[in-house]
């Protein structure tokens, strides 16, 4: 994995220095009040940045927030480009010469959809919840570079319901914004995070770097990590190869089924 | 316009639903649509349904809402020129793919933007607008606010769920099914995992606590605010559940019908709407709030600890025939002589009834109709219709 292609959410404004020196220089970063799930910054602390500089837009917006949008358009065009869920983003910046990506998350899973973005816009991230061999038929079709998560936690839920504010309300125990929750029957784990605009979900750390080997390479624009809590130490062993078998490997081996008695 | 929109799970609900009111029904055919575990119809049985609705001047759509992945897109096209010829009305999408097709194949159906593509403001609904969309399905996260602003930029067709369950995620934005059980939420495969109970713990595994964590939410019901919906501008009023019964469907069918014909006829009043939220709330055996129309739900929008969903009696029985003050009634469940009923259908106005005596197919007078869609007649003065329906008499009117 050529480490010019890594681009890695930052939460933390420091760790950019630290990320160069292992050869990182692409980075993505959430935004106030227009990203959700993840540390976020003020556009002001970004613009200066010597680095190329992405940002996440991965809230729904509601018609207010649309306005909001709009007022922070002539910002936007010292990024390298906006990684966005709602569709309002791409409406709004369109005609604009800002790198679009589209990110509606769960919704990239085909070459065909996958072609009709990137005909209109600047990249796509494909969804992490197709195999290994639905990703490799993707990559050979499209006609344009895509990006890959490859490493990190996935989003598994997006509510804009406050879940944790209503369940310690309801139970009358101390309010928290994030909590680590357990489905015991298939023990799959779920870090929970509220914030004024709602709750995200994320399944456990996931790692399909070793998978990398199996795909056309060309036609991926950027690996994305969302390292979520781990050190770049952390991070640099992941990159090299290290600890493989630590992680899962997301739906890379797990066909999804969706009517019972399929196989 | 005013429509009211009914889901149909097959053939038998869809004639239940357009008797009992609905302008227009939506179905899942047997791919592509979510839902995939109803029983969904074939492509003769699409045929057959599109006949039958136009026949009494209502219209049918078509869920085509699945998100694709490579393998669902052999055969696609084929699909979509078939619900063409046959004279669908619409299909109801989430995939670009299908939108696309839409406008290269020159379909003349309408193209409808699934709930799934989480529209929650105008610039959203403008981009589908400009795909081609004649109707968006917005969100059920959408206040009023939202929904009035939307109708006046696009001046688009909204469709709004007024009635039936949520999800506790932004409709398509979640993928629990796909983690804990392997089936494809976005492919019709939701096992509904928000449903269930979770354990917090710490980061070594262990419990922060013996309180299960639920998130999920209470349904949707909207019957307090259908006029003020019609006043900013929707068009269509969507009933969840393409997997609910006969009973469900006729129940929240004929209530809205009602709800809404008096609206336009000015005579809808207080009790007529407490009467109807008791009927629904029962009906569903949940209860049932508005959710996002005026506030961001809370923790009473919510169930917490502990709730069994226990099926639904009040079905008692399914009129046949009616003839010479007798009615013959398909039993569906447990009644008996000296029971106060309940008889409502599309056009008989509710009323209440002391069962005096049951007669079974021997002709002879049992005190019990206990046998799961036993045939028995009962003496009753008031006129009923085919299909009209008896149940427990919980709430008067």
């Amino acid at each position: 994995m050529k480490k010019e292609k890594i681009l890695i959410n930052i939460e933390k404004l420091f760790d950019i220095e630290e990320y160069k020196k292992i050869g990182i220089n692409n980075f993505l970063f959430a935004v106030d009040y227009f990203s959700i799930g993840y540390n976020s910054f003020k556009l002001d602390e970004l613009k200066d940045l010597d680095c190329k500089k992405y940002l996440l837009i991965n809230r729904i917006f509601n018609n207010d927030d649309v306005e909001k949008f709009k007022n922070i358009k002539e910002e936007l065009k010292s990024f390298d480009g906006i990684i966005f869920e709602d569709i309002a983003v791409y409406n709004i910046l369109k005609n604009s010469s800002i790198n679009l990506i589209w990110n509606q998350t769960h919704f990239a899973t085909n070459y065909s959809s996958i072609n009709y973005w990137l005909n209109n816009l600047y990249s796509v991230v494909l969804s992490n919840e197709i195999t290994k061999e639905e990703v490799s038929d993707i990559l050979e079709r499209v006609n344009k570079p895509v990006i890959v998560n490859v490493f990190g936690k996935n989003i598994v839920m997006y509510s804009r319901r406050k879940l944790l504010t209503n369940f310690n309300e309801h139970f009358k125990i101390e309010n928290v914004n994030s909590v680590l929750l357990n489905e015991s029957i298939t023990n799959n784990k779920f870090d929970t995070f509220e914030s004024e605009f709602g709750t995200l979900l994320f399944s456990d750390y996931f790692n399909i770097i070793n998978y990398l080997k199996y795909f056309n390479n060309d036609n991926i624009l950027y690996y994305l990590i969302y390292p979520k809590g781990l050190s770049i130490d952390v991070i640099n062993n992941v990159i090299n190869g290290d600890n493989v078998n630590k992680y899962n490997d997301g739906f890379m081996n797990k066909k999804t089924i969706y009517k019972l008695g399929e196989k | 316009m005013i429509e009211l929109l009914s889901p149909a799970g097959d053939m038998e609900k869809l004639e239940f639903a357009c008797l009992y009111g609905a302008d227009a029904i939506y179905i899942g055919g047997r791919d592509y649509s979510l839902r995939a575990n109803a029983k969904n119809f074939s492509n003769e049985e699409i045929k057959i349904a599109v006949e039958y609705v136009h026949n009494l001047g209502k219209k049918l759509y078509v869920t085509v809402n699945i998100v694709l992945h490579n393998q669902e897109l052999d055969g696609l096209k084929e699909y979509l020129l078939y619900l063409d010829s046959i004279d669908v009305d619409g299909i109801i999408v989430s995939d670009y793919t299908i939108m696309n097709l839409h406008k290269e194949l020159n379909l003349k159906l309408e193209l409808h933007i699934s709930t799934q593509a989480s529209i929650t403001n105008y610039e959203t609904a403008l981009f589908y607008k400009d795909l081609g969309a004649k109707r968006v399905v917005l969100a059920r996260e959408c206040s009023r606010e939202d929904i009035k602003k939307i109708k006046e930029i696009t001046n688009l067709d909204l469709e709004c769920f007024i009635h039936g369950a949520m999800c506790t995620s932004i409709s398509g934005r979640c993928v629990l099914s796909n983690y804990c059980t392997n089936r494809d939420s976005n492919r019709g495969g939701c096992a509904q995992i928000c449903r269930w109970e979770f354990e917090r713990i710490d980061k070594d595994g262990n419990k922060t606590t013996e309180i299960p964590f639920s998130m999920t939410p209470k349904d949707l019901n909207m019957v307090s605010n259908i006029e003020d919906m019609i006043n900013i501008g929707v068009n269509s009023f969507k009933i969840e559940g393409r997997m609910r019964s006969i009973y469900y469907i006729a129940t929240v069918i004929l209530t809205y019908r009602r709800i809404i014909d008096k609206i336009v006829n000015n005579s809808l009043t207080d009790a007529y709407t407490n009467y109807c939220l008791n009927i629904l709330n029962r009906c569903a055996n949940r209860e049932s709030t508005p959710q996002f129309y005026n506030k961001l739900p809370g923790k009473d929008e919510q169930y917490f600890l502990g709730r069994q969903e226990v099926s639904n009696q009040d079905f008692l029985g399914l009129v046949l025939d009616y003839k010479d003050g007798v009615a013959t009634i398909e039993q569906r469940n447990y009644f008996k002589v000296g029971d106060i009923v309940q008889f409502f259908g599309p056009d008989t106005e509710t009323f209440n009834y002391k069962i005096e005596e049951i007669i079974d197919e021997n002709n002879e007078s049992i005190d019990v109709a206990r046998h799961p869609r036993m045939i028995v007649k009962i003496k009753i003065n008031n006129k009923l219709n085919k299909y009209d329906m008896m149940r427990i008499k919980v709430f008067d009117f």
